[in-house]
């Protein structure tokens, strides 16, 4: 399905201009649901060997993290000059399997699934059809390793055309915390997030350090949902930390549901992925959010060029896979300033969240004071800092 | 100012035979007529549409092992709730039983070990997903047998207790159903004796041929054991059952027992299957519901529960390859499933009833 030609025209005249990382801003008003002829553009036969599809969880018009990743193929498609099938709302496990196996068949050789629960499957079919090359985003290939609950016996096992593409978030994650720690003034914060795993126990954790940069005492309370993309789940986990006070709320969520919950109760709101202050404008600060189109366009390079890039590829702020939003009208000039001098820090490494002394729920030091936790540390994140209120368990 | 005519529904006395094969036939041609229309009406061909989703569910050997992979665990949720259904017992709750089976099998599956050979551990496992099921709508049969309490209710709830016991085992650091060598929350792989291999290259386990045995070995026990007669007398008219001596307690027990226990199946049938572990993902997939639907399309009837189940599989898997093969979003895929069901249903009233328009006489 193809939203809308025009759409991918402005993004391929942007692209022309040399602004290859472009966000979502120029995307996101139209929404065409009719049907167009689709007019490929030949503007190399380089990409004619090429077929590229998606898989998608949800839908790219949440406005969240399947959104983020559409305005990412979008670019591709502009770029290369191609069409991208997507398949949405596929359910991870199982049945995904058939339906990335159907790809495959239709001979799609560049695949990109966008949820860890695609592991299995992705893997399964790429085993299947070394012909492909298979990109499995959040994922982490030691996974699929008998050793840790996977089928393959040893990691060279694991097929050579799968590769893993995901970004340092939790960079993001500090940055906003910055400007919810300064938004609140009861520094009781909320935060609805949809499973206890490393990766949202990793941003739970980097947000509160970042709002504890700035307001000391803050706290951060945890609302699981066990979901990531259902908006009434999201909403009444949203309401229920209102009601326990908090005068911020933040995310790990697929939708604006929590925006909206905080919107109407005047308090602010950090979201996550894609940035939509345009949801709740008054309730909105900033939220960490993706760029996952150069990563797609030079993927999609290579794998034309003949090569399959199978490496694990973990992206920053550094290169720009990882980004902050805009900031809201409530955030002074002052916090965006100091936002902007972490940001730069960040980038140049001399400055990390993790970096020590930080301690867990119960006090106990688990990065010491002046070093900095490996990327492997990170990765398996399952413990909560100082001032989270809940449990890193669900 | 009143119609002079009234619709009247008569209930037919024994649907006439001919009827229970052109109804359903009839609903299925009506619900793709009504489909063609909405999808003329959003620009899509109706004939490009059918034909891709024939393909991708019944008219490659692809599209048939997919479908007969997923109707596997839809035969046992199928059966599970038709057999309680014809008792006029409502156990909707074979969602929940299906994850207890689930944990059961993936329980039995590692803790007995690499010892025993497939031949006994495979059916050890299953055995004990299947009691898994049991032991999961022990709790409403007993209180339905007893004190006439209702299963809707109770079997419906403990599904929402069901479906947080599977986050449990899985997100708890530490549990026993949970790889310890990663702070992943990934299930922890069965021994491999219990676990078996497809068929070829294909998505479709073995596990096939115990669903069907088992529908149509249930359907014969109800057709033709006194135990089914019982089941018959009791459904139609309790008070005669009881006058004829038959005890409805026990035997509302041990069907509803029956039917969590074939739920719990599928469940297990997924562990020795495709799964080899708990996939916490299961409680998203309605596999459990969907038998509902299913036994509703077979009209409870036990044997024809395995053509409804692989009919409604192939809607599913057809409807989600629709949107490989062509640019049909993925809504109109579930739109034409929901379609089709819904006629299927509704054909049941021209089955069940017949249909006059009566003259009231006189317009005012």
């Amino acid at each position: 399905m193809r939203k809308a030609h025009k759409r991918v025209l402005a993004l391929a005249a942007v692209a022309a201009m040399g602004l290859a990382a472009c966000g979502g801003d120029s995307a996101s008003t139209e929404d065409t649901t009719a049907p167009e002829e689709t007019a490929v553009e030949e503007t190399g036969a380089d990409y004619g060997n090429l077929k590229v599809a998606v898989v998608y969880i949800g839908v790219p018009d949440d406005k969240g993290w399947t959104y983020q990743h559409e305005q990412g193929i979008l670019q591709l498609e502009s770029e290369l000059g191609i069409e991208v099938k997507r398949v949405e709302n596929v359910p991870e496990g199982d049945e995904a399997e058939a339906t990335m196996e159907a790809l495959a068949a239709e001979g799609y050789n560049l695949m990109f699934a966008t949820s860890f629960g695609y592991g299995t499957p992705m893997a399964r079919v790429a085993a299947k059809h070394p012909e492909g090359c298979f990109q499995w985003a959040t994922g982490a290939k030691f996974l699929l390793t008998s050793e840790m609950g996977g089928e393959f016996a040893t990691f060279d096992d694991i097929p050579a055309n799968l590769g893993t593409y995901f970004g340092a978030a939790e960079e993001a994650r500090y940055l906003s915390g910055i400007a919810a720690g300064k938004a609140s003034a009861s520094g009781k914060i909320g935060y609805v997030a949809a499973f206890p795993i490393p990766e949202v126990i990793r941003g739970i954790n980097a947000f509160t350090l970042g709002a504890q940069s700035v307001n000391p005492d803050a706290t951060v309370q945890v609302s699981w949902t066990k979901t990531w993309f259902d908006p009434t789940v999201e909403k009444e986990a949203a309401e229920s930390l209102l009601d326990a006070g908090v005068d911020v709320l933040a995310q790990h969520q697929d939708t604006t549901a929590a925006g909206l919950a905080a919107d109407a109760r005047g308090a602010k709101w950090v979201g996550y992925n894609s940035d939509v202050s345009e949801a709740a404008p008054n309730a909105w600060l900033t939220a960490p959010t993706w760029n996952w189109g150069p990563f797609y366009v030079q993927t999609a390079k290579a794998v034309a060029g003949g090569t399959c890039p199978n490496e694990e590829y973990y992206g920053s702020m550094a290169d720009g896979m990882v980004t902050l939003g805009s900031f809201g009208s409530s955030v002074d000039a002052d916090t965006q300033a100091l936002i902007a001098e972490k940001q730069a820090a960040i980038i140049d490494g001399s400055f990390a969240p993790f970096d020590g002394p930080v301690s867990d729920q119960d006090g106990k030091e688990v990065v010491a004071a002046g070093s900095r936790p490996e990327l492997l540390d990170l990765l398996g994140m399952s413990y909560f800092v100082k001032g989270v209120i809940g449990s890193p368990q669900g | 100012m009143g119609i002079p005519v009234r619709i009247t529904f008569e209930q037919r006395g024994d649907a006439p035979r001919r009827l229970s094969l052109l109804v359903p036939m009839g609903s299925v041609v009506a619900a793709l007529v009504f489909g063609a229309v909405f999808l003329l009406a959003t620009g899509y061909s109706p004939l490009d549409t059918y034909s891709n989703m024939l393909s991708g569910s019944f008219a490659t050997s692809r599209g048939v092992t997919d479908t007969l992979a997923l109707a596997t665990v839809l035969i046992c949720t199928g059966v599970a709730a038709a057999f309680a259904f014809q008792m006029n017992v409502y156990n909707i709750g074979g969602e929940g039983q299906l994850y207890l089976g689930l944990i059961g099998a993936a329980w039995a599956g590692i803790s007995l070990g690499e010892h025993l050979p497939s031949l006994v551990m495979v059916p050890l496992v299953l055995a004990v997903g299947a009691l898994s099921g049991a032991a999961w709508i022990f709790v409403p049969a007993w209180v339905r047998s007893r004190l006439g309490t209702s299963e809707i209710v109770s079997t419906l709830l403990l599904t929402y207790v069901g479906a947080s016991l599977v986050e449990y085992v899985i997100y708890t650091p530490g549990s026993y159903f949970r790889n310890p060598n990663t702070p992943f929350p990934q299930g922890r792989l069965v021994a491999a004796s219990a676990k078996l291999d497809p068929f070829g290259d294909s998505r479709l386990y073995p596990t096939i041929i115990v669903s069907v045995v088992v529908a149509v070995a249930l359907a014969w026990v109800v057709r033709r054991t006194e135990y089914g007669y019982r089941i018959k007398v009791i459904a139609d008219s309790p008070k005669a059952a009881q006058y004829a001596g038959i005890s409805a307690r026990r035997t509302t027990m041990s069907v509803m027992l029956v039917s969590g226990a074939l739920a719990g199946l599928g469940g297990a049938l997924l562990v020795v299957g495709p799964y080899g572990k708990i996939e916490p993902s299961i409680v998203n997939l309605g596999y459990g519901y969907a038998g509902i639907v299913i036994a509703a399309l077979a009209r409870n009837n036990l044997a024809a529960i395995v053509v409804s189940a692989v009919l409604f599989s192939g809607l599913r898997v057809g409807g989600e390859k629709l949107q490989i093969t062509t640019d049909t979003p993925i809504h109109i895929g579930v739109m034409l499933q929901g379609a089709i069901l819904l006629f299927a249903l509704g054909g049941e009233a021209f089955r069940r009833y017949r249909i006059r328009i009566v003259r009231t006489g006189v317009a005012t």
